[in-house]
């Protein structure tokens, strides 16, 4: 019957409807349910936190900077220190959710996967007073607070780390605010629409133009391709495609190698470098040093951003001398210098060092462990001879220690502000020391400083080095 | 080794089913229930006795019970999880529901006037609405319960059956009563028969639409958009009724707000996470929370999610149950309405095959357009679960039009055999 | 079976008493939701076997449905009979019979054995062979071997506790 055929149409119609249906339900678990848990009305993240007490965290020595305390049923996340770890620790809300190692290590802090687990469930029984896991930073809380006290009111970044275990030191990113819930809740609002973006974790997310500070890098491009013993005729201004390019106030240096080109940091020597390794050489320098990788880490880390196709000899001419389009992040170029304090070696950033239950007992330990090679092992040696000579007769003078090698770089970079005003250039400094045998690396950028990387950045990277060289 | 256990036969997965979950609900809650055990067994006999009468007796189709009650048994063990007192109140439904069941199966076969009955449906039909209009109590954005000394009862329910009924009574054109011996013809009508059909179907639904049940409202148009397309021939009337409600559909869209808004939080309900997104976006966490096997009955937060026991349900079995509960929800429908469409299939008389089409439409499409609510799939609207969700209206409704889909499955197998014996 | 059950429920008892709480319970669900998914899914996979035999066996006696196919009539009555059978089934190629699922024609006759006999059909002719059967097959009261039997229309064939007519209408 003619009926019953389109019967069978009708069944095939609904039949195509519930496909639909279970279709959705799988691409919904695959593909959508991640990025939605999370979001603060979810009440279920909260559900857990009223029945563990929140894990602690502590610096490398022991210091206490955040801890859970239940007032009434409620559970209170309490920071001490309050802005001094903003971002690094992030905060704890109800209202607004979680951020940075607080949203990042929420499942140790909480211990999501021991309550889910079968095989704990012999503990589940015995029903045993509920403590997540703690966290042991890397970081050292004296470092940290001084510096921070070195930044002062200025905005920018810190970055200290071992460049022979990748363990941060100490990550200060200003401005920064108080992640404690009730100023948290009073000031929101403000924080938000502040045109200084608080809530951005400048050493981590921050992106900058890097400067001067990466002729370190492209000298290092430069020793591997054969121009160890190049020598420029440096008369404070050289054309390129048309386009002048000065020295910092068209100094002329007259007949200078390359180690004395990045003493000085000279942009005629450099901008020529930038030409010579052309695009080939620039692209697979920035290649090598991880320029728009991931970089893995404890919490998110901006990609550092090399846009460039093919390059005109306008745009080689930048990038040799660390301006133009690239962009990089504080943590970035800190791994960068560590990289060459250690032998060429990047080792993968850290942050948490393990995770502890109440007692004191070690769960989980993340150890040090390599990333990639940035440059020869001979390139670094040869690299840091130069940068110790910025230090003793360049622009980095300021860094300089009495009765200790330092190797640095100055940078100031110009950026979108430089164009129309003067006085808005980052100011950047990346050193390590002691040079033969270095025990930490570090990276300032101070943003819009209006100043030089030697006069502003330098100190302060040096103070830092000093206090931690000194115990 | 499965054979041993008896675990090919259906009857006995339900039954482990049931007390796997209600032993669950037994030490869900301190202190430990024990009339939740007591319920159990009570459920377990229902659904026993049951279908073993189905079966012993030759009632017809004896899936379709068991489709049911695996769904029902489902239902409770979310239920009950949700709400002690609403679980057993939906325990209750069903023993009325199950005797229901039975008594529309008797009816259907006993009583051969039912294709006679238009107008009366009709009547009656006009009539409940204008009580609802009148009596009515806006819940929820719909004016559609009435309530009578403490019980409320959710006319639309009946309606949706009654809507069918009509439907195939226009399609056997058979002579329909009026009074006495008064009979009205379909002759007489002549070319306004399809004016008539037409106007009859849309007052049904535009009853709705001013009750604000746009839920039914869609699920009657669908039921009566398949029934026109499996059995007229007039392609223009089709495309005609089509664009007419294709039009509707698009005015309303326009400019009724409460239907715009529905569709702006099914867009984007994260726009307004606390205020009319609430309940897709607690679904949808719901949903998210589960995983492929759930968290386990118990251990989620299905109470949190707005109308868990009613409307969203589908989003707590995805929950506790995971993905693969609710994939299995969606299985037993669609094995339910193949049966249907298998017993529609196999009678001959126009009026029965279209009482059976009709039925299994409403079955199949209300839920998909429940659960494609729930789950963001389609625009958010307010109608239940059939045989899962809470609600004595709901449930009983729904097993009476089983007991008639039963009914006419007694009917087909009688057809098949009387067939056999005149022999080709 | 009384006692396993009592002694069972006496376990979980004393489960709750002893641990009782939060504990014992969320060890349960979680074991259990992934048996509960299991048995949910059999339940589902066993629904539709069923339903797919019943079709098949449709099929088998549908397939006779020409006007001029033999089928095979049933003489019993079904209401004196605990098993599902058909009134007919219709006859063409080779069709065995017997209790298996996997046979062409399938009754759950306890008196049936699992393969219990074969129809085959060489041109018009249809021939009727006894399988190794525990009861036998009969014609016509006379009990059949393994050599196949050729088979008239009006004969009688017995067959577990069934009696059947072998119909075919000649041209």
């Amino acid at each position: 019957m003619r009926e019953n055929k389109r019967i069978i149409h009708v069944l095939v119609a609904i039949c195509l409807l519930f496909f639909a249906l279970i279709a959705y339900l799988t691409y919904f678990e695959v593909f959508i349910k991640g990025d939605i848990l999370s979001n603060s009305y979810n009440r279920r993240l909260w559900q857990r936190e009223e029945e563990v007490t929140r894990g602690r965290i502590y610096d490398c020595s022991g210091v206490l900077l955040a801890d859970s305390v239940k007032t009434g049923s409620k559970p209170e996340r309490i920071y001490p220190y309050g802005r001094l770890y903003s971002h690094v620790i992030g905060y704890n809300s109800i209202t607004y959710g979680k951020a940075l190692l607080e949203a990042a290590f929420n499942d140790y802090l909480l211990d999501i996967k021991g309550r889910n687990s079968i095989f704990k469930f012999k503990d589940r029984l015995d029903e045993r007073k509920e403590y997540g896991y703690d966290l042991h930073l890397t970081i050292d809380h004296r470092l940290q607070e001084l510096a921070r006290e070195l930044i002062g009111s200025r905005n920018g970044a810190v970055v200290a780390m071992n460049p022979k275990t990748g363990e941060i030191l100490a990550m200060v990113s200003k401005p920064d605010f108080d992640p404690n819930n009730k100023s948290l809740n009073q000031k929101w609002e403000d924080l938000v629409e502040s045109e200084d973006h608080p809530f951005l974790p400048r050493a981590t997310q921050g992106l900058y133009t890097p400067g001067s500070t990466f002729k370190t890098v492209v000298s290092a491009a430069a020793i591997e391709n054969g121009m160890k013993d190049i020598k420029f005729e440096d008369k404070g201004t050289v054309t390129i495609d048309g386009k002048k390019i000065r020295n910092t106030n068209g100094k002329a240096y007259g007949t200078i190698d390359l180690t004395r080109a990045l003493a000085v940091s000279s942009n005629v020597a450099f901008s020529q470098i930038g030409v010579k390794l052309g695009n080939e050489g620039l692209h697979s320098l920035a290649e090598r040093i991880g320029m728009g990788k991931e970089i893995p880490f404890d919490i998110h880390v901006n990609k550092s951003r090399f846009p460039y196709g093919e390059m005109g000899k306008t745009d080689m001419a930048a990038v040799g001398m660390g301006q133009g389009k690239m962009l990089v992040t504080p943590l970035h170029m800190a791994m960068l210098t560590s990289s060459i304090a250690n032998k060429g070696v990047m080792m993968k950033p850290i942050l948490v060092r393990y995770t502890a239950n109440r007692e004191g007992l070690r769960e989980k330990e993340w150890k040090p462990s390599r990333l990639y090679y940035t440059m020869s092992s001979l390139t670094a040696y040869r690299l840091r001879k130069m940068m110790e000579e910025v230090v003793k007769n360049g622009t980095g003078k300021n860094a300089a220690i009495k009765g200790i090698s330092v190797a640095g770089k100055t940078g100031t970079a110009e950026n979108e502000l430089t164009a129309d005003s003067k006085d808005k250039q980052h100011a950047w400094f990346i050193a390590f020391a002691p040079a033969d045998d270095p025990e930490i690396a570090v990276a300032v950028v101070l943003e819009y400083s209006g100043s030089t990387g030697g006069k502003l950045a330098a100190p302060i990277a040096r103070d830092i080095i000093k206090d931690w060289l000194a115990r | 080794m499965l054979k041993l256990l008896g675990l090919k036969q259906p009857v006995v997965l339900i039954v482990l089913t049931d007390i796997i979950a209600f032993i669950l609900l037994y030490y869900y809650k301190k202190p430990a229930d024990h009339y939740i055990l007591l319920t159990g067994l009570l459920v377990i006999s229902l659904i026993i006795t049951t279908y073993f009468i189905i079966v012993k007796r030759r009632l017809g189709d004896e899936y379709l019970f068991l489709i049911v009650s695996m769904l029902v048994s489902m239902g409770f063990a979310m239920i009950y999880r949700l709400d002690k007192y609403m679980g057993s109140r939906q325990v209750v439904w069903f023993a009325a529901g199950i005797i229901l069941f039975f008594l529309s199966y008797t009816f259907f076969l006993k009583i051969k006037i039912l294709e006679k009955l238009m107008l009366y449906y009709i009547v009656v039909s006009v009539l409940l609405f204008g009580a609802t209009l009148v009596l009515g109590q806006s819940i929820k954005g719909s004016t559609n319960w009435i309530f009578i000394g403490g019980y409320s009862f959710q006319p639309s329910e009946v309606i949706k059956i009654i809507f069918v009924f009509t439907l195939a009574c226009f399609f056997k054109r058979s002579d329909q009563v009026i009074f006495g011996s008064i009979r009205l013809g379909f002759e007489k009508l002549g070319r306004l028969y399809r004016l008539a059909f037409m106007s009859v179907s849309f007052m049904f639904m535009g009853f709705l639409v001013l009750q604000r049940e746009w839920g039914t409202t869609l699920l009657l148009f669908l039921i009566y958009i398949s029934l026109l397309y499996v059995l007229d021939n007039n392609t223009v009337f089709f495309l005609i009724n089509t664009a007419a409600a294709a039009a509707g559909g698009v005015a309303g869209a326009l400019f009724v707000n409460h239907i715009k808004v529905r569709i702006d939080i099914w867009l984007n309900p994260w726009a307004d996470i606390a205020g009319k997104g609430y309940q897709v976006t607690q679904s949808l966490f719901a949903m998210g929370s589960g995983g492929f096997f759930g968290t386990g009955i118990g251990m989620g937060r299905p109470d949190l999610i707005p109308e868990a026991g009613t409307d969203f349900i589908f989003a707590a079995i995805c929950e506790e149950m995971g993905i693969f509960g609710g994939a299995a929800v969606v299985l037993l429908y669609f094995i339910l309405t193949y049966r249907g469409i298998k017993i529609a299939l196999s009678v001959k008389d126009v009026f029965i095959k279209t009482v059976a089409l009709g039925l299994t439409c409403m079955f199949g499409f209300q839920t998909f357009i429940i659960i494609g609510g729930v789950i963001k799939l389609i625009p958010l609207t307010g109608i239940t679960l059939p045989f899962i969700s809470y609600g004595g209206s709901s449930l009983t409704t729904s097993f009476i039009a089983l007991g008639i889909l039963q009914a006419i499955s007694q009917i087909s197998s009688e057809g098949e055999r009387s067939e056999e014996i005149a022999g080709e | 079976m009384c006692y396993n059950e009592v002694s069972v429920m006496s376990f979980i008892y004393d489960l709750n008493l002893n641990y009782g709480g939060a504990g014992v319970f969320e060890v349960l669900s979680s074991i259990f939701k992934y048996i509960l998914m299991t048995v949910i899914y059999l339940f589902i996979y066993a629904v539709i076997r069923l339903i797919y035999l019943d079709i098949r066996s449709v099929n088998a006696q549908g397939k006779g449905a020409g006007k001029n196919t033999p089928y095979l009539k049933l003489i019993n009555r079904r209401e004196n009979l605990n098993f599902k059978v058909e009134e007919t089934y219709g006859l063409e190629g080779n069709i065995v019979i017997g209790r298996s699922d996997k046979n062409d024609i399938f009754i759950k006759d306890p008196y049936i054995s699992g393969t219990h006999a074969r129809f085959t059909q060489r041109e018009d002719q249809f021939f009727l062979e006894d399988l190794g059967s525990t009861n036998g097959t009969l014609i016509n009261g006379e009990q059949i071997g393994s050599r196949p039997v050729s088979l008239k229309d009006g004969d009688k064939i017995h067959i577990g506790q069934l009696d059947f007519l072998f119909v075919k209408k000649s041209k």
